[in-house]
């Protein structure tokens, strides 16, 4: 793909631009070519630039509280000049409630103070790609939970609870040796519940139930394209448990996420191949 | 000791002289457990080396202090950077701190009046009163000290390209008050320098940029004597993320450099030096910071008596505001600031600092709450009234730690200094973009250092939490932009148009030729001539850099 262009300008008075020197040199780091406008470019002087220098995205960054105002002159100006289709982000000292107006009139996303220079870039290069409909959409959330995993001593047990108790019955038991485990699927509304049982005792189902008893053990995202998704974490510095996807259960790509890096919850990605039973369900 | 002794002795007299004139705060200070507490500790054999280097406190190098007895005599200046919107808002948080026991003001003006454009100018657009106060008129400025008797507070101004403008503002406030000008005490920033290095507020290309620095020396050395003409600042150097030696080389190569243009100008050096103030920044590294502020004076001290002759001791103290750093304030777990700013103004205060600023918690967010801003004083206060750091001058004076780090930042700061002067001084090598540079280079690696967690910032890449409720902010009132449009152009109807266009035409010819423009700028501004129209006449002359 064509290297991404950016234009980094500082719109209103503020002198400001260690944050916009910063963002500058990490981007053209991360292969971007990056020109920087210099101080005090009303949005008309940096759509001209944008315009000129054939940009992709503009990036502004303010300090000085006028955001509000001058964020979005420079969306409307962009528009005035036929240029809308440059995308357009923000940074700097600006409080939570304004980022919220500002993203909803069109500005792609605002970075505050301490986030890594590597999920902007990251951030960028994927927005980049999916206007230019290179990729698939990795900047939305996930589809759905696809089904939440609870480590048993039992399938068997356990699945006589759910089935006595709340008539929800084992649509399917399968093994995936190379984990270790036998897992069984009770679906639920559009989500579905996985029992993992350890198949032997170097599965890591049975080192979890020694260490913590029976219980929830993870959480699975279903999203549209796993390698693409773990390729994006990795570079805003995620730490991964697969670097890549593996097979799941049902055959299917998969990979966990480190709970160091999740605030606690051991996160999987899966993606379904077969997409027609996707949308049975849910709005 | 014996080769010293009588120097020793002469010292300790004049200490007591001075004491008797103006006391200590106490006459006896101790510990809790009772142990006296003696004004200076020196080591057991003072000799040359000790001389040299160290000297007495209040005596040349002044490496331990500008002065004898330091806070033993009287704590800093507290003094809190404060503004936003209107000058009756302002105003009245003046008023508020002065209550609170602050004991000088110090005021922040919006971008507009900082970059000379009124608050109806197009380029003014969204910045009105945005991060300090809106000032057009003189009108502004007598409703911004309504009821603060300027003969009893000191005023900082952070000004800098305009701030011949202000400084004649608040001559003129005084005169309205019926205080004369030979009375009025603060600072105007009026650091052009750095302002092109490191904060971005220039209008004017760097020479006559520097002229109209060395015009308000001149004046104020005749007319206002009280009044700190500059103050020469590594503070936003080092916001724009130079290390702590570069903060004191540019510094340094910019005094330099001030000291020069006023001598060609054709000032005395005594005339003008003593009132030259500096102002540093307060940062994380606890005891580089003491040592870089001790470095800073005996450095300072050498370059006045022996670079430039000279004569009068004044000339040599470095005198120095402090406020902490701004860039370390993080936006996650803001109540963790307030930790911050305590351990970097108590830097601050063990490095001699004369006057100081403790940030908000807040900073990080938006500019500082009322609840935020008395934090922020009271922990200054904390620092002077409950830990004793006070009652002994220079207690850190001997750390082989601490020795040995002033003697190798001054080492490495000379460095610089060097490098510079061969590039043919400070005003070339701004505009080679030197010191740009290197700054540029030191942020982007230690951006680097944070984001490979070489360097931590607890709560940013160790020890998070998730997503916090934001704190309450200050909001300020965009309403108030209308009425301050409203007010100028009621002012530009009422004033005598004629005599403001006369005079202003006078400026313009004047700063074509020599003659010292202050006397003319304090007429304009009499006349409400407006801080827009008085830089619109110099940027017609000048052009804009």
């Amino acid at each position: 793909m064509d290297k991404i262009r950016v234009l980094i300008a500082k719109p209103g008075l503020d002198g400001h631009d260690r944050g916009a020197l910063v963002i500058s040199q990490a981007l053209r780091d991360a292969g971007m070519e990056v020109i920087y406008t210099g101080l005090r470019q009303s949005p008309k002087q940096i759509v001209r630039a944008a315009i000129q220098e054939d940009v992709d995205v503009i990036g502004l960054s303010s300090l000085s509280g006028a955001h509000n105002v001058l964020f979005p002159a420079v969306l409307n100006e962009l528009n005035e000049k036929g240029a809308g289709d440059i995308l357009v982000f923000g940074g700097g000292v600006i409080p939570l409630v304004d980022i919220k107006e500002l993203e909803s009139k069109g500005i792609l996303k605002i970075f505050t103070p301490g986030t890594p220079t590597k999920v902007v870039s990251s951030y960028i290069k994927q927005a980049v790609a999916e206007h230019r409909g290179e990729k698939m959409n990795l900047l939305h959330p996930p589809k759905k939970v696809d089904h939440i995993g609870i480590a048993v001593e039992s399938i068997e047990k356990t699945a006589a609870f759910y089935a006595n108790h709340f008539h929800i019955n084992v649509e399917k038991i399968a093994e995936v040796p190379d984990q270790g485990v036998r897992v069984a699927f009770l679906p639920l509304g559009n989500c579905k519940i996985e029992l993992l049982e350890a198949i032997d005792e170097s599965s890591s189902i049975h080192s979890f139930i020694k260490k913590r008893g029976e219980g929830l053990h993870h959480l699975a995202f279903e999203v549209d394209n796993v390698q693409q998704r773990l390729d994006q974490l990795k570079t805003e510095g995620i730490r991964l448990i697969d670097e890549q996807p593996k097979q799941g259960a049902n055959g299917n790509p998969i990979a966990f996420l480190h709970p160091k890096s999740t605030h606690g919850t051991l996160l999987e990605l899966c993606e379904e191949l077969d997409h027609t039973n996707n949308d049975k369900g849910g709005q | 000791m014996d080769e010293f002794k009588q120097d020793f002795l002469k010292w300790q007299e004049q200490i007591k002289e001075q004491i008797k004139k103006r006391p200590e705060r106490k006459e006896e200070f101790q510990t809790s457990s009772s142990i006296p507490i003696e004004r200076t500790y020196f080591p057991d054999k003072i000799d040359n080396a000790y001389i040299d280097s160290l000297g007495f406190p209040g005596e040349y190098p002044y490496t331990r202090g500008i002065r004898g007895t330091m806070y033993r005599g009287k704590y800093w200046t507290m003094r809190q950077y404060a503004g936003f919107g209107s000058a009756q808002e302002t105003n009245e948080r003046f008023r508020y701190l002065l209550d609170q026991g602050q004991t000088g003001l110090s005021v922040a003006f919006d971008l507009p009046t900082q970059i000379g454009y009124d608050s109806d100018d197009p380029m003014a657009l969204g910045e009105v009163g945005k991060v300090g106060v809106a000032i057009d008129s003189l009108e502004d400025m007598e409703i911004l000290f309504d009821q603060i008797s300027l003969n009893q507070v000191s005023t900082s101004m952070t000004i800098n390209a305009p701030a011949a403008v202000l400084l004649a503002m608040y001559i003129a406030v005084a005169e309205k008050q019926g205080v004369a000008k030979e009375d009025i005490r603060g600072t105007i920033q009026n650091d052009i320098l750095k302002e092109y290095i490191a904060r971005g507020t220039y209008i004017y290309p760097p020479k006559p940029s520097m002229r109209l620095i060395t015009d308000i020396f001149a004046y104020c050395s005749d007319h206002v004597p009280s009044f700190n003409t500059i103050s020469i600042s590594g503070y936003h150097i080092r916001e724009a993320g130079s290390t702590a030696v570069q903060e004191l080389a540019f510094t340094m190569s910019n005094a330099v450099a001030y000291v020069e243009a006023a001598l060609a100008a054709g000032l005395d050096i005594d005339s003008f030096a003593p009132r030259l103030a500096f102002f540093f920044n307060g940062h994380n590294e606890f005891f580089e910071e003491i040592a870089k502020f001790r470095a800073a004076r005996r450095m300072w001290a050498n370059i006045m008596k022996e670079r430039f002759d000279a004569k009068n001791p004044k000339s040599w103290q470095l005198r120095f505001h402090t406020q902490v750093a701004g860039s370390t304030l993080t936006a996650q777990q803001p109540e963790n600031n307030v930790v911050r700013v305590a351990l970097q103004a108590l830097a601050a205060v063990l490095g001699g600092t004369q006057s100081l600023h403790t940030n908000a918690k807040d900073e990080a967010l938006s500019l500082p709450t009322e609840d935020s801003a008395r934090i922020a004083l009271r922990t200054q206060q904390i620092i002077a009234h409950e830990t004793g750091v006070s009652d002994t001058v220079d207690p850190l004076g001997g750390s082989y730690y601490i020795e040995t780090l002033t003697d190798q930042l001054e080492e490495e700061a000379l460095k610089y200094m060097n490098q510079i002067d061969e590039m043919g001084g400070a005003v070339s090598a701004v505009e080679k973009q030197y010191m740009q540079r290197e700054i540029h280079r030191a942020a982007y690696d230690a951006q680097k250092r944070l984001e490979n967690k070489d360097d931590i910032v607890v709560g940013v890449n160790k020890f998070q939490v998730g997503e916090e409720q934001q704190p309450d902010l200050l909001k300020v009132d965009e309403a108030f932009v209308e009425s301050q449009i409203e007010r100028l152009q009621q002012i530009r109807e009422h004033r005598d148009n004629e005599k403001v266009d006369y005079i202003l035409t006078q400026l313009k010819t004047a700063a074509k030729g020599t003659d010292n423009l202050m006397y003319l700028i304090i007429e304009a501004v009499k006349q409400y001539a407006t801080v827009g129209e008085i830089c619109h006449a110099l940027r017609d002359v000048y052009g804009e850099y």
